[in-house]
């Protein structure tokens, strides 16, 4: 089943047309930036929100609190699988 | 020599699935592989809470399909506890659920599966994508957003403003809709019934004229098909009986609590996901592309194929005219866009439905649970497919086991043949290039894993 990893924005970029130059959030993985399209969110976020991505489309904004509670269940849900159960991470 | 070709991650699709294509000595293609991201734990980590907790954390933790996992864990909970909910509780659940079908439904079809048949599959990728959509139909992509936003909001109206969904509890709803609320919803829910209609017809035009000429480049699987009816064999959504297909037509249906007399659970050594297969069929699994055994579909087009008809007249007079086109079971993996699109017509119009049953403005939307000790099995149609979830809980309402079965684990199988079909069909001499890879990649879209 998929996850939802709550990504905190880092920036946003982009604005200047609505329709051909819309807002995008920049999230960070691994070092690595990421350009989010806006369009299919509830609400567009500010800098330190989060947003749950769905197939590089952000679908929902979290306050920082929101996130931060969710990844705690994630946390959590990761300590308490089995050493066996797979790789750290919880995923694949 | 012998090598692996490695899609990662596949660009458009939910998650970090990778696709591995290993060719042989001549390039030929010997084996394709689709692995995708499991959640390990979840069931775990409720056990002792407890259950009347559960609706609310697993959305928070499934933020993907919120509204899904949240009313699968109600219903189920509601059987642990033999509560049932009065219609008004019932009636409100169902209308959240529907309407979270309408804005996946939207994001899917115009964001990621229209872009690959309004452009060349060929064409640059950065042209393909939505921003593509949006230069070259404006109006149309503006349009889309406002739909998915309009859903959102109905939603809101009904649930409250909550990032996460709380509002099934147990033994109901958290709260009545008034006569006022009835009314606005109604007027709405017609907008967005129009625009379906109108996304069908515009889609028939654009879209689907190119889907012969996609299908036979990709190649054909032939499987079997899970979805929920009710007892007149109507398409369903929310409620129902799980009706499992064979590839050839066949039927048997099954109360949702059955689920594990009927399908059994996986793992295959090189992925962590579980996989389902039919065990109702005694055949075993293969994922043998001529001789496939176990292996069946979820979600829209395995939806399309089980019912018998749709209970909503417009959405009923397209699947008549797409089985007289496709027959049934239509095999096509591609047709899943087009069902998807039947579905949406049928969701607005049960919207509307919904909401004309006076009962759902009922004060009463609740009913009394105590924690008890029971099992409960409760089962939805998602977006991408039959969700189960399966709690049993202790003397003071705490969980003591639990099994989820979540849509996408049931279309691994058939995947890994999708993806191994395209792949054999389309490489030739191991040479691959961009627009073969994005081939091989709308093939997995198709599913909305």
């Amino acid at each position: 089943m998929c996850l939802a990893i709550p990504m905190q924005v880092v920036a946003l970029d982009g604005g200047s047309d609505e329709t051909l130059d819309p807002q995008v959030a920049l999230v960070e993985s691994d070092g690595v930036r990421k350009a989010i399209r806006l369009e299919m969110a509830d609400r567009l976020p500010t800098v330190g929100e989060y947003v749950i991505i769905h197939a590089g489309f952000a679908i929902r904004t979290l306050t920082a609190e929101e996130a931060e509670y969710n990844l705690e269940l994630m946390r959590k849900m990761v300590d308490m699988l089995d050493p066996d159960g797979g790789p750290a991470g919880a995923v694949r | 020599m012998p090598q692996v070709i490695s899609i990662q991650p596949v660009t458009r699709i939910e998650g970090q699935a990778r696709i591995d294509i290993h060719l042989d000595d001549a390039g030929q293609v010997a084996d394709a592989r689709l692995a995708i991201d499991a959640l390990r734990g979840f069931e775990q980590f409720v056990i002792g809470r407890p259950a009347e907790e559960i609706p609310r954390i697993v959305s928070r933790i499934c933020g993907i399909c919120p509204w899904m996992h949240h009313l699968a864990a109600a219903k189920a909970i509601d059987c642990c506890f033999a509560a049932t909910p009065p219609p008004a509780g019932q009636l409100l659940r169902e209308l959240c659920h529907v309407l979270a079908h309408i804005h996946d439904k939207i994001l899917h079809f115009f964001f990621l599966a229209a872009p690959d048949f309004i452009f060349e599959p060929n064409s640059d990728y950065s042209v393909r994508n939505l921003m593509g959509l949006v230069q070259r139909q404006p109006e149309l992509a503006a349009e889309v957003v406002r739909m998915r936003q309009l859903g959102l909001a109905m939603l809101e109206r009904i649930a409250g403003k909550a990032t996460h969904p709380v509002a099934a509890v147990v033994g109901g709803f958290a709260k009545p809709m008034t006569e006022q609320e009835r009314q606005g919803l109604l007027a709405d829910g017609r907008v967005l019934l129009d625009f379906a209609c109108r996304a069908l017809d515009a889609a028939k035009k654009q879209v689907f004229v190119r889907f012969a000429e996609e299908e036979t480049a990709l190649g054909a699987i032939r499987t079997g098909f899970l979805g929920t009816v009710d007892d007149q064999g109507n398409l369903r959504f929310y409620q129902g009986r799980l009706r499992l297909m064979r590839p050839g037509g066949d039927t048997i249906d099954f109360a949702p609590s059955d689920y594990d007399r009927y399908l059994a659970e996986r793992t295959e050594p090189w992925s962590t996901a579980k996989m389902v297969y039919a065990r109702a069929w005694n055949e075993g699994f293969s994922l043998d592309l001529e001789a496939p055994r176990g292996v069946y579909r979820v979600n829209t087009l395995a939806r399309i194929n089980v019912c018998d008809r749709i209970a909503t007249p417009l959405a009923q007079a397209e699947l008549e005219a797409f089985r007289a086109r496709f027959g049934r079971p239509a095999q096509g993996a591609l047709l899943a866009h087009w069902a998807r699109l039947i579905e949406l017509v049928y969701a607005c119009e049960r919207v509307l439905e919904l909401l004309a049953d006076q009962r759902i403005a009922e004060p009463l939307v609740r009913t009394p649970a105590e924690p008890r000790a029971g099992r409960g099995c409760g089962q939805v149609e998602a977006p991408r497919g039959t969700l189960i979830h399966d709690f049993t809980t202790d003397d003071n309402g705490c969980i003591v086991r639990a099994n989820l079965i979540v849509g996408t684990t049931h279309n691994i199988a058939p995947m890994n043949m999708s993806v191994h079909r395209a792949a054999s069909t389309l490489i030739d001499g191991g040479r691959v290039d961009a627009a073969l890879l994005n081939r091989i990649e709308m093939a997995v879209r198709a599913y909305d894993p």
